[in-house]
């Protein structure tokens, strides 16, 4: 198996069955996007402040759903582009993790190939690729597809779903109070976030910091809350493991 | 312009989380202390965006007003534990929200 990873003529063309195996796996897993998705769209149409078509652009610029909801919610509160970026950086830092738990498993392929690779590695597919036991002895061809697969189609279902939302945003009123659906959407988030104790810190002092520093200049107070939730997080985690 | 080269850098600092390992990475292994902490960007960030906005704009339950969104998000929290279906919670939250104020 080794030795074949690195043969320099080893069969990566197209495979079909693989690709339509990925679109299958990561279909149930794209279900929840759409209203996400969708309110996202709304939310980009009904910010008079913000030019559509570019807050839309994140969807394939960006395409990490959290994060876009989360700049969306600064810029339209006038934050520094500084706290905007920097935010986005810690919502997503959660790949690093992905990236490198699944390293030696895609870690082989072809500079371009790991860079299209990458792009497309979002919450679903990773979860897809740490659980699903298909993915455990497949062809380094099967493999490459099948990823391929299941994120073109979760690329094609973000891109439509916000995009619809930005084009029935018009239609949609500001009174419906449709923009209600952001929190519920990060609490439904967080409730599947949350796995153990040091889960319940993180979040507790992220949400209570956020609070207590609301009126923070620029958004700051976000950032803030979100860096010392992770730092309780992960000192709770330590200690933990210590006493174990 | 200013918009797009936010966006623009925000894209590219995700692409480089993601790329970090698979394509940057080579044999560099992640610092334990590192791989912890990540685990909890999650909760935490969730909680810290979603806490204010729940509670209106001054951050403060304000009896009244407030009231249909905490009952709603009360809810749709429930539904979320219970069922951990996040469609689900999102059209019964709206829908007691959409009720009650």
């Amino acid at each position: 198996m080794h030795a074949d990873r690195n043969h320099l003529v080893a069969d990566l063309s197209f495979q079909r069955d693989a690709f339509y195996d990925g679109v299958r796996t990561l279909f149930p897993l794209s279900i929840p996007g759409i209203p996400f998705g969708f309110v996202i769209g709304v939310l980009i149409a009904d910010e008079e402040l913000l030019p559509s078509l570019t807050s839309w652009s994140a969807s394939f610029l960006i395409f990490a759903g959290s994060s876009q909801l989360a700049a969306l919610t600064l810029l339209a509160d006038s934050a520094s582009a500084f706290i905007v970026i920097s935010t986005v950086f810690l919502i997503n830092s959660r790949h690093l993790m992905y990236s490198a738990a699944i390293r030696d498993r895609y870690g082989h392929y072809s500079k371009p190939t790991r860079w299209l690779l990458a792009y497309l590695l979002v919450d679903q597919q990773f979860a897809v690729v740490e659980t699903d036991p298909a993915l455990d002895s497949p062809t380094d061809r099967y493999r490459l597809w099948h990823f391929l697969g299941g994120g073109s189609w979760l690329w094609v279902m973000w891109q439509a779903t916000t995009g619809l939302g930005v084009l029935l945003g018009g239609v949609i009123k500001e009174e419906w109070g449709l923009s209600f659906a952001v929190p519920l959407l990060f609490i439904g988030l967080l409730i599947l976030s949350v796995k153990n104790r040091p889960g319940i810190l993180a979040a507790a002092v992220g949400g209570t910091v956020a609070v207590a520093t609301r009126n923070f200049p620029q958004g700051s107070g976000l950032l803030l809350a979100i860096t010392l939730g992770v730092a309780a997080g992960g000192i709770a985690d330590t200690r933990a493991e210590v006493r174990t | 312009m200013r918009l797009w080269l936010i966006i623009l850098a925000s894209g590219a600092v995700t692409f480089l989380t993601r790329a970090s390992f698979t394509v940057f990475g080579g044999d560099v292994a992640v610092p334990a202390v590192v791989e912890r902490s990540l685990r909890y960007v999650a909760p935490a960030a969730f909680a810290a965006i979603s806490v204010p906005l729940l509670l209106g704009g001054d951050g403060f339950a304000d009896f009244g007003s407030d009231i249909p969104r905490i009952i709603a998000g009360a809810t749709a929290a429930a539904i979320v534990v219970w069922k951990k279906n996040v469609p689900a919670m999102l059209v019964v939250g709206m829908g007691i929200f959409w009720l009650l104020r």
